[in-house]
């Protein structure tokens, strides 16, 4: 126990023996697929009908902002490209499934049907479609273990999207559901409803994907610091799908003749 | 006259299936009074048969728990071990007692694991709970022991694992 918790080398045998176990959770997590999977045999075509045109209008409505945001993109890089910005990193995710989680209740841990053969990495972000989840901290061959943000262990580096103030979001320890600020000033600017995104400071979470929103800000009299609760963007306890971001290959910015003329410009 | 082992795939099966349970999803409230799977079936087949499971398929059993669980490797095993440990010293007596009885030292021996468990965690800088519910468990063990208990032996007597 002692050489598991302080050193590295019973990891190969948990990694092996774990082939050996992984079957017990796919079993245990069939009861739950079946339901996903029988739910949808008895769905009225009615309600077929209008989800599919919901999904439709969705989709229009994604495309129109996808093409602002290429736009928006493409502006960024230019600016960068002027500031002699550093390579711009593009990320590639990878979809996952959740096939169990931790029995202890007191732990935020899930598992995913992604392991060292499909390349995941411990430290590697897992996302949902609405923020982050977590980050991987065991990997097996066939599975791996997320620690998720709510975990009172886990610390994410986050920056209010309105004005960039840096705080750090952990897990709150008594109902795992949330997460709260620390050490924050009681005079610092940080209101309900402040949308939290990853600062990337930890160099482990990619810049500016949503971590939560500001839900609770106490301020007692003559308190140092304000106690910050924050509701995490991400659904903590449904997400079933999940993305896991793997570094794509850095796109060197390159110098662009506008780029000297402007510099010249400056001068 | 020693009897030649037979049918031991009954155990190792009943085993597999506590395994399952113990990772089975759970709505939160019930995941605090999950019952401790494992330690009950194998408590059962350490009193039914002890010359057949005894300490060291406890903590081979126990190692494969919590590599199921992704809890400290050998946490588990250890506690499986002294529980194993201690129905294997008491088996005599436990053979005599009425249900009630068993579901009291049973009561005794899971609980004494889930405070063993919550010291390691607990000093290993886990986050605990900060009152008696780590406890559960072992009441709703308790409660369960005696559907167990003759679940396992109509399973023992019917394919006449010996």
């Amino acid at each position: 126990m002692f050489a598991d918790s302080r050193f590295d080398y019973l990891g190969r045998v948990r990694y092996y023996t774990a082939i050996a176990v992984t079957p017990l959770h796919l079993v245990a997590d069939l009861p739950s697929r079946f339901a996903t999977a029988f739910g949808g045999l008895f769905v009225e075509r009615r309600q077929l009908a209008e989800e599919n045109s919901r999904l439709r209008e969705e989709v229009l409505r994604l495309q129109f902002e996808l093409q602002k945001f290429d736009h928006l993109s493409a502006e960024n890089q230019r600016l960068n490209d002027l500031l002699k910005a550093s390579a711009i990193v593009d990320d590639v995710a990878v979809r996952a499934q959740l096939i169990g989680e931790s029995p202890d209740p007191f732990t935020k841990r899930v598992l995913l049907n992604k392991g060292s053969r499909e390349g995941v990495f411990v430290g590697q972000p897992v996302l949902d479609a609405y923020g982050l989840l977590g980050q991987i901290v065991e990997v097996q061959p066939l599975t791996s273990w997320v620690l998720l943000i709510t975990d009172p262990q886990h610390a994410t580096p986050v920056q209010v999207n309105r004005n960039g103030v840096r705080a750090i979001a952990t897990g709150t320890p008594d109902s795992l559901h949330g997460l709260s600020l620390e050490n924050i000033a009681t005079s610092a600017d940080i209101v309900v409803g402040d949308v939290l995104v990853t600062s990337g400071l930890d160099q482990r979470f990619p810049v500016g994907y949503p971590v939560g929103v500001v839900a609770e800000v106490l301020t007692g009299n003559g308190a140092t610091f304000a106690r910050i609760l924050v509701n995490p963007t991400a659904q903590i306890d449904r997400s079933r799908n999940v993305l896991l971001l793997f570094r794509g290959p850095t796109t060197e910015s390159s110098p662009l003749p506008e780029r000297e003329k402007a510099l010249e410009g400056l001068q | 006259m020693a009897a030649m082992p037979r049918n031991r795939w009954v155990i190792v099966l009943s085993l597999v299936f506590a395994g399952v349970l113990a990772v089975l999803p759970l709505p939160g409230w019930l995941e605090l009074w999950r019952p401790d799977w494992v330690a009950l079936v194998l408590v059962y087949w350490v009193i039914a048969l002890p010359q057949r499971v005894g300490l060291l398929i406890a903590w081979l059993v126990g190692f494969l728990v919590d590599v199921l669980k992704g809890t400290l490797l050998g946490l588990n095993a250890g506690v499986l071990t002294l529980i194993a440990y201690a129905a294997l010293s008491l088996y005599q007596r436990m053979r005599m007692f009425t249900s009630l009885q068993q579901s009291g030292v049973l009561l005794l021996f899971i609980g004494t694991g889930q405070l063993l468990v919550f010291w390691v965690l607990t000093a290993t800088g886990h986050n605990t709970p900060n009152n008696l519910a780590f406890l559960f468990p072992a009441l709703s063990s308790a409660l369960l022991w005696p559907l167990v208990f003759f679940c396992l032996r109509y399973c023992r007597r019917s394919f006449h694992v010996t």
